[in-house]
């Protein structure tokens, strides 16, 4: 049986990376080509602040919640969802290996999530220095 | 004679509006985190509304049963053409363009609420839940297209049949022969539904 299940995960995981659903990233990949976004919105553009990064994460932004709100002020740890209570799996790289691996996800949790923190969507800056902030989390 | 007769009961009724309401609720809420406990008390709602709707599908008064509304492929192709030649044939209970609607929205329903279940309680391997979520929302937005067309069809037949199909879902009379009414209307069972949905919101959501 569980020969059958790993099997059937494979196929599975095969199915979706030819369907382009999964494409395996590394979180640097990311931050290249949101530092290509924030060069692009800005000439003066300076380079990504995990210090920046962090203070976005952890502050509201003219709403009730913040980043932390659901993932906690420590990253690293299993987050809990502010409405739901749900379990939220560590968001830092350094604790959780599948973030910031698929750009799908990547991009749509970032849509939805800025949506409900800021009431828009973030901004290529944003993203790099959360990433950024992130990161430097071991 | 064609009389005014019951042709929906109460509960084939209370199910329509509820599992249309539920969808409707579910739909709007999804796109925020902030209101994703309503989401999933309406969509528990919508899940069960399913598993009743199965089972009066099965044990239900005559127009609410699955045999009374499971026409061949055939039949549906012959009303669509009788619709658009202008001589609409008649049908009490669901019209075969109808019934399509029903399974394929009862199909589409229990997937969505399948992969939403899933998806919540984290079932399966882990690996699977990109797919659970894909399937939810891409499920979610066929069936919203269904919806869309299976209002214009009602709209449609409501029409050329000079027979308002909405308020037969509400009121629960068409005009018929007396022979062909229900017998039961079966209240309390509705009544029971409804009760049951407002409790489980309230106690969900408090």
């Amino acid at each position: 049986m569980f020969k059958l299940k790993t099997l059937t995960q494979a196929l599975a995981c095969t199915l979706l990376l030819s369907a382009g659903w999964v494409q395996a990233e590394t979180p640097q990949d990311f931050l290249s080509s949101y530092q290509a976004a924030a060069k692009a919105a800005d000439t003066k553009f300076q380079g990504f602040s995990a210090r920046r990064g962090e203070q976005f994460f952890k502050t509201t932004h003219g709403n009730d919640w913040s980043c932390a709100s659901c993932h906690t002020s420590n990253p690293a740890t299993v987050g809990k969802h502010a409405s739901t209570d749900k379990a939220i799996d560590p968001l830092a790289p350094a604790a959780n290996p599948k973030r910031f691996t698929n750009p799908r996800k990547v991009e749509k949790w970032f849509k939805r999530n800025c949506k409900d923190v800021l009431s828009r969507e973030c901004t290529a800056l944003e993203k790099g220095d959360i990433l950024t902030f992130l990161m430097a989390i071991q | 004679m064609s009389e005014r007769i019951l042709v929906w009961d109460w509960p084939t009724r209370v199910f329509h509006w509820s599992f249309a309401l539920s969808f409707a609720g579910a739909y709007l809420t999804a796109e925020s985190e902030r209101y994703r406990d309503l989401h999933l008390a309406l969509g528990y709602v919508f899940g069960a509304l399913i598993l009743f709707r199965l089972i009066w599908g099965v044990i239900g008064t005559r127009y609410a049963r699955f045999s009374s509304f499971s026409f061949a492929p055939i039949a549906v192709l012959s009303y669509l053409k009788s619709l658009s030649q202008n001589q609409a044939q008649h049908f009490l209970g669901h019209n075969p363009a109808g019934a399509i609607a029903i399974f394929l929205l009862l199909g589409l329903g229990l997937l969505i609420s399948l992969t939403g279940i899933a998806l919540e309680w984290e079932l399966g391997a882990e690996d699977w839940e990109e797919l659970y979520e894909e399937t939810h929302e891409w499920v979610a937005n066929f069936m919203l297209l269904v919806v869309f067309v299976h209002i214009a069809g009602v709209l449609v037949s409501s029409w050329l049949h000079h027979e308002n199909l909405a308020r037969a879902m509400i009121t629960g009379y068409k005009q018929g022969q007396a022979s062909a009414a229900i017998q039961g209307r079966f209240l309390w069972l509705g009544v029971l539904i409804l009760i049951g949905i407002l409790v489980f919101l309230v106690m969900y959501l408090s």
